[in-house]
Parts: structure tokens; sequence; C-alpha cells
């Protein structure tokens, strides 16, 4: 056996270093001075802070090479899209728990640890090029996740919310990893880029089909797509408010920046080879499907929702359907400046998602109480003028969930359905057309949270929650991010589209 | 003075906004609800004067678009904020800065409930209207037409009547089902235009000029889908019968400064739209289509009067109202003459004249008595003349008496639809003459419903012990009324400037039509051309 250099470059994955050596601090600051919930967290935000000014700086490219690690660790635009909204998406989960954890007694310096080691697993699954470092990644984030979903520990729904999550998301890594063995034998490595290249052969093995097959069913169940996503709505009621905000945001991006990494550019678009047009065509096709499926499952089911968390949770999946969308789009882009094009736009998508359902969910915890106690719809009854701030920001989030223009929202749907609409091709049309008519279902649920907020009087009496500092900065970051990304979203997009510079390699 | 005429458009776009913010601000530090309707008044007076001086620029006369500005907003997808008007555009635009401070004056005294969001909503209604009206990007254009949703959406759901929360969902997923079908229909002509230049593009000055050149072509089916997606958005804002259903519901709900803005600008968007995107972008589907149109706007015409004839409450029967009243602009529009569209465009004028001002006087009764229903009134005329006065007046106005501006705008378009060609000629039948006919009745019902109302309202003797001591109209409601009367009779008898500039722009979308459809453009002597 040959041995070749393994290309060490610790600065390629010194984001993933800072925020995995701020969790091992954080743990054990924990174990030796129990109890500083306030000092853990502040700890935490300021790693992940060193770890977006790390990203911010090798950025540009020109000082790292596109891939390092022997090919296991790729530096390119999929890669850091994805990791600021991972950071972001930590950063306002920290801030956000900050007032749950006081409330419930949380022990802080477990939760902000496992937290970190969870970003630090997404950062993994968005930078890894290797199926194996993907599946590192994914159940380092899936191990630290099925915790933080259980860690009201009295409570009854918090425990099957964890179970659920545990059971089912162990069955769904057991299918992608039967999937990831079954590519490695059709193709002989687990570097996604060889496989590409493996791919353009025309004679690759059908077991090749049989893998990828494996694999969506993986990736359906961790982005909660239909057929796949019946475990999300009782996981998500179950789980504490912050930690739901997180699972829809955070793990569902991280999971649709590996499935874009495998599928976009393990299986592309490969020009007159009919057996990889045939897979390429395979998987697009079904994707579609499941795209159409998934957008009108979650929203009709969202609309039959009496409590608002299971709604957010069904509002999720049919987001992860609109993400899908653009995934397929992605899929069938003929030329490279189109692809990262749509890889940038699913990016963008899940940068809008996240901001605004971290941001309902900072001001449903806060409304909720302690348990969640009041999350039915009833309960916000008539809130509307009794707390005007929280009310108009939480009815901001849910216009921009809705894509309503000015918001995050709309810039987000328009780029998704711009790569499918392009391929000009009749299913991909339809999926659109199904993504439109979903829009307008789902004006009815998200509008319905204004209606009974502002429209309806309220039964009982209203004591307004005093808005903790923390949570006050993360519903301000959201609100800046809904209105800067909605109308000024230029700016991202374009960094997000664009392929940082790779280093002229230079091999040691 | 050069800044202004130069940003002229997007400061009457973004003062109400400054103006809402202004409004939060002023009640963070002063805490005073009183002030807060003065202080929108101004507002929007200034923007009203500020608007005037759109009519000072001579480009607008000329055809072409007036106070353009056009900046990149977001390069990725090559979406400008590309702003102009033109003769279509520019009555339109007054007409929403001129209803403003009507609308707010009319609810001087019925909003207790919350008045700083009452006057922020407004403000923001009226950006987003401005909007809608001067925006000549298809992605800014659709930006603030949802946008407008929004604000109405409140307004309605907030301060509206008791079954409100029906009234305004209804209200928003039917808009928005329908536009965002358009949306998707912008996306698709980014994509033909970039297929066919190599350069995609929502600006719709671009999109127009390929189109005209022949650039950018598409089958006749493709042309087909595009105009309905767009239509549909369009007409369920007309509302076009049988999208109707929510308007009645809305107008009934709505605050009366709702109802007002509502009737006068915001169904105003969909005739609009059809006008500056529809016929220009798709000429030939709009021929093609244009039976269709007309069968259904007759229909409105007719049912739309039938189904006032019988409502019990004023409100509703002026809703109704303006389903017929729409019904002949979408008439006027296809039947793609001069004369015709001409009139379509008067006629949303005095539509959005006469049925905001019905709205009004609906509105000052049911402040005083609480309830719109006809039965509970009688011999109104006794008790307060001067409102039954002008209630007559506006009746009129909207039935189309001659020397009010009614008439104009029915006469114009009955004479666009008896001269046109669109529909087909037979041996036996010219289907022009007998939809000509078919919507003449409509007037003969409009008469029949408004003149029957008045005569049950303010006839005969006070029946009802209670509207014996109804108080008449307080100045502040007399000054409210008494430009919207002026304008009636002035619209009425002189109708020249308005017809003049909008000419030249008219003509070009007519021309349009019918140039790309073959046929030749018959140059009609108009009286306004002399």
């Amino acid at each position: 056996m040959q041995l070749s250099d393994p290309n060490v470059n610790l600065l390629i994955i010194m984001p993933e270093i800072i925020i995995a050596l701020t969790g091992v601090i954080v743990m054990l600051y924990d174990c030796f001075f129990p109890k500083n919930r306030g000092i853990t967290g502040t700890m935490s935000l300021i790693g992940i802070a060193a770890a977006a000014i790390s990203i911010a700086l090798i950025w540009p490219g020109g000082s790292v090479p596109a891939s390092a690690w022997g090919g296991m660790i790729v530096h390119d635009s999929l890669r850091l899209s994805f990791s600021v909204v991972f950071l972001l998406v930590a950063a306002l989960t920290i801030l956000v728990s900050s007032v749950w954890i006081e409330r419930e007694d949380v022990p802080g310096g477990e939760y902000h640890a496992l937290l970190l080691f969870a970003t630090f697993g997404m950062l993994l699954m968005s930078s890894g090029n290797d199926l194996v470092i993907i599946f590192l990644g994914l159940e380092t984030l899936s191990i630290a996740t099925y915790v933080m979903a259980g860690l009201r520990k009295s409570d009854l729904k918090s425990n099957e919310s964890a179970m659920k999550y545990f059971i089912l998301g162990s069955l769904a890594s057991a299918f992608l990893l039967y999937g990831m063995a079954l590519i490695y034998g059709a193709t002989g490595t687990m570097n996604i880029t060889e496989i590409a290249a493996k791919v353009a052969d025309p004679n690759f093995p059908a077991l090749l089909l049989v893998g990828a097959a494996m694999l969506i069913v993986g990736f359906g169940f961790k982005v909660a797509a239909a057929p796949f996503h019946v475990w999300a709505p009782d996981v998500y009621e179950g789980a504490p408010s912050p930690v739901t905000g997180f699972m829809a945001a955070g793990p569902k991006a991280a999971a649709f920046a590996s499935f874009l990494r495998i599928f976009v550019i393990g299986f592309p678009v490969v020009g007159g080879l009919e057996a990889a047009g045939y897979l390429n065509y395979s998987w697009t096709t079904a994707l579609a499907v499941m795209a159409i499926a998934t957008m009108t499952v979650g929203n009709v089911a969202a609309i039959m929702q009496n409590n608002v968390k299971r709604m957010l949770a069904y509002s999720s999946i049919s987001h992860a359907g609109y993400a899908l969308v653009g995934f397929v789009g992605a899929g069938v882009a003929l030329t490279q400046s189109n692809r990262d094009a749509a890889i940038a736009a699913v990016a963008f998508y899940m940068l809008s998602y996240a901001v605004a359902n971290i941001g309902s969910f900072a001001i449903i915890t806060l409304l909720g109480q302690k348990n969640d106690r009041r999350t039915e719809f009833e309960d916000f009854n008539g809130i509307g003028f009794k707390s005007p701030v929280l009310a108009f920001t939480l009815s901001l989030f849910m216009l921009s969930l809705l894509g309503l223009p000015l918001t995050a929202g709309f810039i987000g749907k328009v780029l998704v359905f711009r790569p499918a609409l392009e391929a000009n091709n009749p299913l991909l049309t339809i999926m659109v057309v199904a993504a439109v008519i979903n829009t307008a279902i789902s004006a009815y649920y998200y509008l319905r949270m204004i209606v009974v907020m502002f429209f309806k009087e309220r039964a009982t009496d209203w004591v307004e929650p005093r808005i903790p500092s923390a949570l006050a900065a993360a519903i301000l970051v959201t609100v800046i991010g809904t209105f800067y990304f909605g109308i000024f979203g230029n700016r991202v997009i374009e960094r997000f589209s664009t392929q940082p510079i790779a280093e002229a390699v230079s091999q040691r | 003075m050069d800044f202004v005429s130069e940003n002229l458009l997007t400061l009457l776009i973004l003062l109400p906004v400054f103006g809402a913010v202004g409004l939060l601000a002023h009640q963070m530090f002063w805490k005073q609800e009183e002030h807060l309707k003065w202080v929108t008044l101004a507002i929007t007076v200034v923007i009203f004067l500020l608007s005037l001086l759109l009519l000072g620029d001579g480009g607008t006369k000329a055809g072409g678009f007036a106070f353009v500005k056009n900046v990149p907003w977001i390069e990725a997808i090559n979406t400008n904020y590309h702003v102009g008007i033109d003769g279509l555009s520019l009555w339109l635009v007054i007409l929403t800065t001129f209803i403003m401070p009507i609308a707010i004056l009319s609810t001087w005294h019925a909003v207790e409930k919350r008045p700083l969001a009452f006057y922020a909503f407004l403000l923001l209604l009226q950006s987003a209207m401005i909007g809608v009206f001067v925006s000549l990007d298809l992605l800014v254009f659709y930006l603030f037409f949802e946008a407008s949703l929004v604000p109405m959406f409140f307004l309605i759901g907030i301060w509206g009547g008791a079954n409100r929360i029906y009234a305004a969902v209804k209200f928003f997923i039917f808009t928005a089902v329908g536009s965002l079908l358009m949306l998707v229909a912008i996306i698709a002509l980014y994509f033909m235009h970039q297929q066919a230049t190599g350069v995609g593009t929502f600006d719709f000055v671009t999109l127009l000029g390929s189109i005209e050149s022949g650039t950018l072509a598409f089958s006749a089916s493709t042309g087909l889908l595009l105009f309905i997606a767009f239509a549909l958005a369009f007409s369920i804002k007309v509302p076009l019968f049988p999208f109707h259903t929510w308007l009645p519901d809305a107008h009934t709900e709505a605050p009366t400064a709702g109802s007002v803005i509502l009737a006068a600008v915001l169904l105003k968007m969909g005739t609009y739209g059809l006008m500056r995107f529809n016929f220009p972008l798709f000429p030939e589907a709009a021929r093609e289509l244009a039976p269709i149109f007309i069968i259904l706007a007759i229909i409105g015409i007719i049912y739309g009067a039938l189904v006032a004839m019988v409502q019990p409450d004023v409100k509703r029967l002026v809703a109704y109202s303006s389903v017929a009243h729409m019904g002949f602009v979408i008439l006027g529009m296809f039947s793609f003459t001069e004369w015709g569209m001409q009139g379509a465009l008067y006629q949303m004028l005095n539509h959005g004249i006469s049925t905001g001002a019905l709205f009004l006087l609906v509105g000052f009764i049911y402040e005083r008595r609480h309830t719109r229903e006809i039965s509970e009134f009688g011999g109104l005329a006794n008790v307060m003349p001067i409102y039954a006065t002008f209630f007559v007046i506006t009746a009129m106005s909207s039935i189309g008496l001659p020397f009010l501006n009614g008439f104009v705008g029915e006469f114009l378009i009955m004479v666009g639809m008896w001269k046109s060609s669109i529909l087909a000629v037979t041996a036996t039948a010219n289907w022009n003459y007998i939809a000509t006919m078919a919507a003449g009745t409509g007037v003969i019902f409009a008469a029949v419903y408004l003149l029957w109302m008045i005569q049950r309202v303010f006839f005969g003797k006070v029946t009802n012990e209670k509207n014996r001591i109804l108080t008449d109209l307080t100045p502040r409601e007399i000054g409210i009324m008494i430009p919207l009367l002026f304008l009636m009779v002035f619209m009425g008898v002189y109708p020249r400037p308005f017809l003049d500039r909008s000419r030249d722009a008219v003509v070009a979308i007519q021309e349009r039509v019918v140039k790309q459809a073959g046929g030749t453009v018959e140059v009609v002597e108009t009286f306004e051309k002399e």
C-alpha cells in the first residue's frame, strides 16, 4: 500500500478546532466550577465568535488550499456559507436558552458543552469531503442533540421526545451507513471528489443506485422530508423550546449541507454519459417528488394544529420541502456557476429560515413559561397590544416564514425557485408551482398566529413577561437579520456563491 | 429642488414610512394620543402637495416614463429599484395621495382603539400603494403588491366589524394566491429573457423592449399561460366576477378609512396591473382572451347590480356596486379602442372618488346610528338635509348622470366597446354591439338600486324615532366631502386635462395590442384631441 502525503493543514479546520476546544473547556470548567451559567454561556459565545472570525479570515481563500487532510476536508463556498448558518444558529440558541436555563434550573455548563459539540459536528458535516468524515460529524451532532432534547429530565414529553429522536435517528444513521458502505462497494472510494469522477464512468455498478437510495432515506430522515418526517412533530413538540428552535434550524441545515455535498457534487450531471445521467436523473426525480410531498404534507398538517410548537414543527417540514426545491435545482444545474448559485440559494434559504425560526422560538420560550405550558394558540389570544414588541416581532417572523416581500423569507424563496425554473424541465416547473400553491396554503396558519394575537380578545389576565437582556439581544439580531437579508440580501448571496480562491497547491 | 424632483417618487414612497416611524417616536416620547391624527394628517397633506409636483413635468405628456430612478437592488438576480410614472400611473398616484388625508379625516373620532397602530398602518399602506403604481421592475412591483396586503389585513382585522377575522383572512388569502402565481410567471419571464439574450432581467422596460423587437418571443401557449398567471392576480384584486367574493366581506367589515382606501385605490391595482403589464407584455394573449374577460365583465356588471339591489345593508350595497363598476373598467380596457381604454382609466378615477365618497357617507351615518340597515332608516332628508344632498349628488355621480364624472367614464367605455372590433361580427349580429347593450343595462340597474335605496333611506316620513335626533353633518364632515363633490362636478364637466395627460400612455398600449395582432390602428378623432 502506498502512503500518500496527508496534506496536514490546521488553518483549514481552524473553526472546527476552536469550537471543539471551547466545548472541552466549557465542559471542564463546569466540572470544577459548576452552576456558573453566565460564564459558560459567555465562554461559548466567545468561542463561536472566534470561530466566526477564523472563517472570515480564511474565507477569501489564497491562504488555504482547496482541500487538505488527504482530500477529506474541503474549502469551498458550500462549506463556508453553511458554516455561517451553523455558527449563527449556535450563538442565537445560547442567547435564547439563557432564559430557559434559568427558569428550569438546567445544568448550564453541560448544555453549553453539548451545544458546542453539536456545532462541531455540524461544521464537520459541511466541510467533510469524505463519507466517513460526514458520518462522524453527523453522529457527533446527533448524539449531542439526543441529549439536549431530553434535558428536561422530569418532564415526560421531553423524555418521549428524546427517546423517539434517538431511536429514529439511529435508524436513519443505520440507513446512511449502509448506503455509504454500498457506495464504497460500488466505487471503491469514500472521497466525494473521486466518487464524482468514478460516476462519470459509463459502467458504474447498479450497487451505486441502491446506495444512493439508502442515502436518500437516511438524509430524508435527518431533514424530515416526507415520507420520512413522522418523527419530527412529536420530537419538536416535546423538546424544550430553545432546543426545538435549534433542531429545526441547525441540524437540518447541516444535514442539507452533507446531502448537497454528496448528491450535487458527488452525483453530478454528466453530459453524454448515459449511466451517470441515469443516476442524476433518478435522484433529482426522486427528490422532486419528495419535495412536493414534503411541502404539501407539512403545510396541510400545519393548518390543523392547535399547538404553536407543533405548528412550527410542521412548518419546519414544509420548509425542508422548499429547500429541496433549490436542492433539485442545484442537482440539474448545467454549469459550475449555476450550481454554485443554487447551492448558495439553499444555504441562504436555511439562513433566512434559521433567523425567523429561532426568533419565533425565542418569543415562544419566553411566553411559554415553565415546562412550555403555554404553547397553545389560545394562550396567545389578544396579547398583541399588551406586549406589542413581542407580538409585532413574532408577526414579523411569521411573515418572513410565509415569504412576504422585504423579509428574508421572500428572497430565500425567490432564490430557491429560480434554479428549479431555470432547468426548463416540466417536473421541476410543476414542483415550483406546487411550492407556490403551498406558500398560499401556509398563509393560513402563519396568519392565524397574527389573528390570535391581534384580533382576538383575551379572556384571562396577562402579565407582561420581563424580557431578559440575552433574549432581547437574540430577538434584536433576528429582527435585524430578517430585514437585512430581505432588503440587502444581495451582499450575502454574492458572498455565498463565490468560490474562495484556492491556494496554489503546495506539495511538501 | 433638483434633489426633490429627481427623487420625487422615492420620496413619495418613503415619506409615509418615515411618517409611521415618526408616529412611533412621538408616542414614545410624548405619549399624547390625540396628537397622532394631526401628525398623520399633516404628513399625508404634505405628501399630497408633493405629489402635485408630478403634474409639473412635461415628460409625462410626451410619453415614456418621467421621474425615473433606476438603481441596482439585488445584483445576484439582476433586479433594480426602477420607478417612474407615465400618463397611466400619474393620476392613480395622485388619487392615492389625495384620498389619504380624506380617509384620515373620515375616522377622526371613530378610532378609539390603538390609534397609533391605526395611523401607522394607514401610512405604511400608502407607501405600498404608491410603490405599486410607480415600480417598473416586476419584482419590485410584486414586492409592493404583496406589501400592501399586510397593513390592510391588520386594518380590517383589528378595527373591523363583528365578522372581521373571517373577512381579513379571506382578503389576505384570496389576494396572496393570485399574486404568488404571478411571481412564478415573473421568474419565468426572467429566464426566458435569459435564454433569449443571455441576461435575465425583471426590468419591465427592458422586457418590453425585447418583446417588441422580437428578441424575446414565446409560443402562443406560453404567452397564454403567462398572461393568465398575471391576469389571475389582477382579476382577484379588481375583483372580476367570479373572484369577487372577498370584496363584500372585506368592505363590510373594514373600518370606514379602510373601505375608502380599498375602494378608491386597492381595487385599482388590479386594473392598473392589467393595463400596465398584461397588455403590452402579452398582446396576442390579451386579444385572444378578450372575449372571456368581456363576458365576465358583463356578468359582473349585471350580477353586481342585481345583488346590490337586494342588500339590506347600505355598505354591502355599495360594495356590490363596486363589482359592477369595476366590470365597466374591465370592459373598456378589453375593447382595445382609445375611447374604451381612456374611459377605463377615467372610470378608475371616478370609481375611486364616487365610491370612496359613498363609503364615507355610509361611515358618517354609521357613526351616528351604529347600524347600516336600510330598514332602520327612512325620511333622513328631513333630519339631515345637507347629508341627504351630498348623498344624492354622490349617488348620481355613481349612476352616471351627465355633467357628473361617472357619465364621462361610462360613456367613453360604451362608445369604445361599440366601436371595438374585438368580438366577432357575423352576418346576423355584431357582438360588440350586443356586449355594449348588455353592459348598458348595468347603468339602468345602477339607477334602480341606488335610487331605490335613497328613496327608502332619505325620503318619506321619519319612521324610526331614533332618527329624529340625528345631527346633520359637522363642518369637518362637510369639509371632507367638498373636495370630492367638486371633483365629481369638475371631472364631469371638464375631463380634458385628465384625459390629455393619460392619452399618450394609453394609446401606446392600445397600439401595441392592436399592432401585434396584425391589425391596423384606427385613428380615432376623440373630442379631447380637437
